[in-house]
């Protein structure tokens, strides 16, 4: 009895530690979703805050899967990304400390 | 009474000595000098360290082997070599990426030097949000300029599962709107202070603590007035999500001179011109490896978890206050960069972004770039460089 007691007790401690590990966590975002959100702000931040031509922007903000269409505003300092028409993403420059923002 | 007095004053001295800027003949405030090697005297040094750092690889479509966008090198307080190429140039700023935390954390120390923060206070006293959140409470400044906040936190990038990610998820996914509240809301994997892990959320909160204590007294553009503005750096921009908090674990942006300033005041252990910007014995602490560390640097056991639990990667490199750090990670363990100084330290990021300090040489180094094959070593950048700036 005691001994059974005492591997309960045991086995009951080990599923202790076992909740405090790392178990993995998954996010609920989807790749469309990723895709046009780095578009927009990383296209925002190439264009307005290093200045980079729109070439190099292209090129440097291209992600897997590259699926991400966008439009930049140059006057309003403003990119809209979106993905098969849905998804739609929006940066804009703030000011020339804080650079863009993903809204 | 005689010993207990001259003690004291020795004391006194040795507090005031440590309190002291080191002397420069000039600041790089307005413009850095220039000093630059002799072209003829180290021809075979400079071919070498071109090669080394820009020859490029294959089609620039297929982003293979390293990239280098910008290299600047300070020796004795003067730029002695500068380079740039695809298509960019000194007065372009480059993104840091993970740079940024080291950047974070000065400004934590820009906010003790005014006795605006302790490294001993909760979160929750600059974080007032969270004022009846235990777990976020019981982290202090210290613990979380260490990577040591305890909470759980995934840091993958674009080659994991996007899913995975932690990172990716907070900066363009389901936290992108709130990146404080992303962190904070993790879980506690353990309790504060005694496990590093390495986390793009922990520099986030690191740099919106900067922002709350210092900006309470000198208003929004208190970063640029207290640290940014006095040491020269005139065009950095350090971005903001929705909610204004602070991406300081990856959206700063200066050009690579201006990133030479930033690794210039730790070479001059917080000092710019004569005014002490971090606390005397701020740059030793940020320098040295930390308590967190030391602790726990991850799973070093040689073990591979099941697929459903995420297996903390064990550092090899020694990290202070989110500074990277040229000594053995354990006993036994050789140091990260062998061909460097066993004083040398870094800020690094994404893609090889790298600010490197070497003291004993006087050296700062500052190299951009958008690797995406592979991050270009330190080691290698710190062995192209030392052979072209030895006398």
């Amino acid at each position: 009895m005691k001994t059974t007691c005492l591997t309960a007790l045991a086995a009951l401690v080990l599923a202790g530690c076992a909740a405090d590990d790392p178990k993995l966590r998954l996010y609920d975002n989807n790749d469309l979703e990723l895709a046009v959100g780095n578009a927009a702000k990383m296209t925002c931040t190439c264009r307005f805050v290093m200045q980079m031509d729109e070439a190099y922007c292209r090129d440097w903000v291209r992600a897997s899967p590259n699926v991400a269409r966008f439009s930049v505003d140059t006057e309003k300092k403003v990119v809209e990304a979106s993905a098969f028409i849905a998804w739609p993403a929006r940066a804009r420059l703030i000011d020339d400390k804080r650079g863009c923002v993903l809204e | 009474m005689h010993r207990v007095l001259i003690s004291s004053i020795l004391l006194s001295a040795t507090l005031a000595a440590a309190q002291q800027c080191r002397s420069r003949a000039s600041w790089p405030t307005e413009k850095w000098p220039e000093a630059l090697v002799n072209p003829t005297a180290k021809a075979a040094e400079l071919q070498a360290l071109e090669a080394s750092l820009f020859t490029l690889v294959g089609k620039p479509e297929e982003r293979k082997g390293y990239r280098t966008n910008g290299l600047v090198v300070v020796k004795n307080g003067a730029v002695v070599f500068e380079k740039y190429a695809r298509g960019w140039d000194a007065t372009k700023r480059h993104l840091s990426w993970s740079v940024a935390k080291s950047v974070s954390s000065t400004l934590v120390g820009v906010a003790v030097n005014q006795g605006l923060m302790s490294l001993d206070d909760s979160l929750c006293k600059h974080l007032p949000e969270y004022a009846n959140d235990p777990v976020v409470c019981a982290i202090t400044v210290k613990h979380i300029v260490s990577f040591g906040s305890g909470l759980q936190w995934q840091e993958e990038y674009e080659d994991k599962g996007y899913q995975v990610s932690s990172v990716i998820a907070m900066l363009f996914g389901v936290g992108h709107k709130d990146q404080l509240k992303h962190v904070l809301t993790h879980r506690k994997l353990r309790e504060p202070g005694t496990q590093f892990v390495y986390s793009t959320g922990d520099a986030h909160v690191v740099g919106t603590l900067a922002k709350r204590a210092l900006t309470a007294k000198h208003g929004a553009d208190a970063f640029w007035t207290q640290l940014f503005q006095p040491i020269g750096m005139k065009d950095v921009v350090v971005e903001e999500d929705a909610a204004g908090n602070v991406l300081g674990g990856s959206f700063v942006y200066a050009t690579p001179r201006d990133f030479a300033k930033f690794g210039y005041l730790m070479l001059n252990d917080g000092c710019w011109d004569n005014t002490r910007y971090l606390p005397a014995g701020w740059v030793q602490a940020a320098t040295t490896p930390s308590e967190v560390f030391r602790a726990n640097r991850g799973d070093c056991s040689g073990q591979t978890l099941p697929a459903n639990e995420y297996q903390l990667p064990c550092e090899s490199t020694p990290n202070g206050f989110m500074w990277w750090l040229n000594r053995p990670p354990a006993a036994g363990v050789d140091k990260p960069w062998k061909d460097a100084p066993d004083d040398t330290y870094a800020a690094l990021g994404h893609w090889g972004q790298r600010i490197i300090v070497i003291p004993s040489e006087d050296l700062v180094i500052v190299r951009t770039g958008d690797d995406r094959d592979g991050s270009f070593p330190v080691n290698d950048i710190v062995k192209a460089v030392l052979p072209v700036v030895k006398p």
